[in-house]
């Protein structure tokens, strides 16, 4: 029974590893379009009810920066240096269609559902 | 802080050298901007339980670190199907070759029976050399086919440019326990079964039955066999009226059409017992000489090489055998699996 519990929550956590994934990187392809810096991008996004762990938020900015969609430079602000983010014009395009393709999926998902 | 000091120089440890420095200062700025945050609402620094606490909530560095890593595959997700099939292939056709190899070779450049249990200890390192190399292949494909799209297009064609007509054919339903059979061949089968026993009874005392005009050539041989193809004659004839009386209670039941699975894997476990039979012959003599203070000078070097010769070739009879056999249980339990797994779905 307690075997079959643990496969289950490990089930459910995988699942939902995958369904936030495209969420998070919507999310936070979102959040810049206004400029933060890592921890307060992170502030940003828990206030609007999206936990995102640095472990995940961190390398998921430097990827996104990685693929064009971000554009990045480090600027002093209270007398540290940080690595402010914000979105790029490839990431604005990327964006709306990221977003079309999600209500989509949103909607179709509310119909099956009703 | 300390504890965080150790924390970062922990992740610098698995991150790609190349951006260390960059991602460290970035991960630094925004940790220590968090923990001033936290001291803040605090109204103090953080005591050593609490540090203990944040930074654990982090996370492992090592997993942190493994983040900043480029997604890495050895085989991806489009090449790994074709290598797992040509994986699974390599591992049947080594074992085939290899059982070949060692069933043909070792009793011809040795008479120990030792070095045959060797040959089976050595089994395990062939497969592992197999996928050793097939492993190496694919891992040099997958790198191509990421780093130099277009250079192999048989590899693209593996996703992009396939074509339905070049699908392969249906397959047929497996030999085993599959086609049922029609009344009349059932009952063609015993009657026939019944003939050959008949036939199989009778040509000890008839050998002509078997022979033909042959046998006036073997009364005359200086041959003769070993006792051991007696026990090779009842078991076959015990072989026979097992499966006709199988076949018969088949036909009594009506069952005739079911898969035959059963009986044909017992067939092939007899089949392997009687070959087995002559193989361990005491001395591995199958052929004797009728008188051998007359014959013994002029023949003796003859039978000696007669049987030889049959042992080698009962030896791959026997290797054979058992290959079908291996192979149709494997049939049998890919095929109970396909059925058990047809069932979940449609339940």
């Amino acid at each position: 029974m307690g075997y079959s519990m643990t496969v289950a929550e490990n089930l459910f956590e995988n699942l939902k590893l995958e369904l936030r994934r495209g969420g998070l990187t919507l999310a936070v392809l979102g959040q810049l379009r206004h400029e933060h810096y890592g921890y307060t991008l992170r502030k940003a996004l828990a206030e609007q009810g999206l936990e995102i762990d640095e472990s995940t938020l961190y390398p998921l900015l430097r990827r996104l920066e990685t693929q064009g969609l971000l554009a990045s430079e480090w600027r002093e602000e209270d007398k540290r240096n940080k690595r402010f983010y914000r979105l790029s014009a490839d990431g604005e395009r990327m964006l709306a269609q990221l977003l079309q393709e999600w209500n989509e999926l949103n909607q179709s998902i509310t119909n099956i559902l009703s | 802080m300390e504890l965080l000091d150790r924390y970062l120089q922990a992740v610098r440890k698995h991150l790609p050298w190349k951006r260390q420095d960059d991602i460290l200062a970035e991960l630094r700025a925004n940790l220590e901007s968090q923990l001033e945050e936290r001291e803040a609402e605090l109204g103090r620094p953080l005591n050593q339980k609490e540090a203990e606490e944040w930074v654990k909530g982090l996370g492992n560095p090592l997993l942190m670190a493994s983040k900043y890593q480029p997604v890495q595959y050895l085989i991806g997700p489009v090449l790994f199907p074709m290598y797992w099939y040509v994986l699974r292939m390599a591992f049947v056709w080594a074992t085939i070759i290899y059982g070949m190899v060692a069933v043909i070779v070792i009793p011809l450049v040795s008479q120990h029976p030792e070095n045959m249990v060797e040959a089976i200890f050595r089994w395990p390192s062939v497969l592992f050399t197999a996928a050793t190399w097939v492993t190496l292949i694919f891992a040099v494909l997958e790198v191509i086919a990421r780093t130099r799209p277009g250079m192999i297009p048989q590899l693209d064609a593996v996703t992009l440019d396939w074509k339905p007509s070049g699908l392969p054919p249906l397959e047929k339903a497996p030999a085993i326990g599959g086609k049922p059979q029609s009344y009349a061949r059932a009952v063609a089968e015993v009657v026939f079964g019944f003939i050959f026993l008949a036939w199989l009874l009778l040509f000890p005392k008839h050998p002509f039955l078997m022979f033909g005009p042959g046998v006036y050539y073997l009364s005359a041989s200086p041959f003769g066999l070993t006792p051991v193809w007696w026990h090779f004659y009842f078991f076959i004839v015990a072989m026979n009226v097992v499966q006709l009386t199988w076949q018969c209670i088949d036909l009594v039941r009506g069952s005739w059409q079911s898969g035959r699975t059963l009986q044909h894997v017992a067939s092939k476990i007899f089949g392997l017992i009687a070959v087995g039979l002559l193989v361990s012959a005491p001395g591995q003599i199958l052929v004797t000489l009728r008188d051998p203070a007359v014959n013994g000078a002029k023949y003796g070097a003859m039978a000696t090489q007669i049987n030889k010769s049959l042992h080698l070739g009962l030896m791959v009879v026997m290797a054979i055998f058992l290959i079908q056999l291996i192979w149709d249980l494997a049939q049998l339990g890919m095929y109970a699996y396909r059925k058990r797994a047809v069932a979940g779905i449609t339940q």
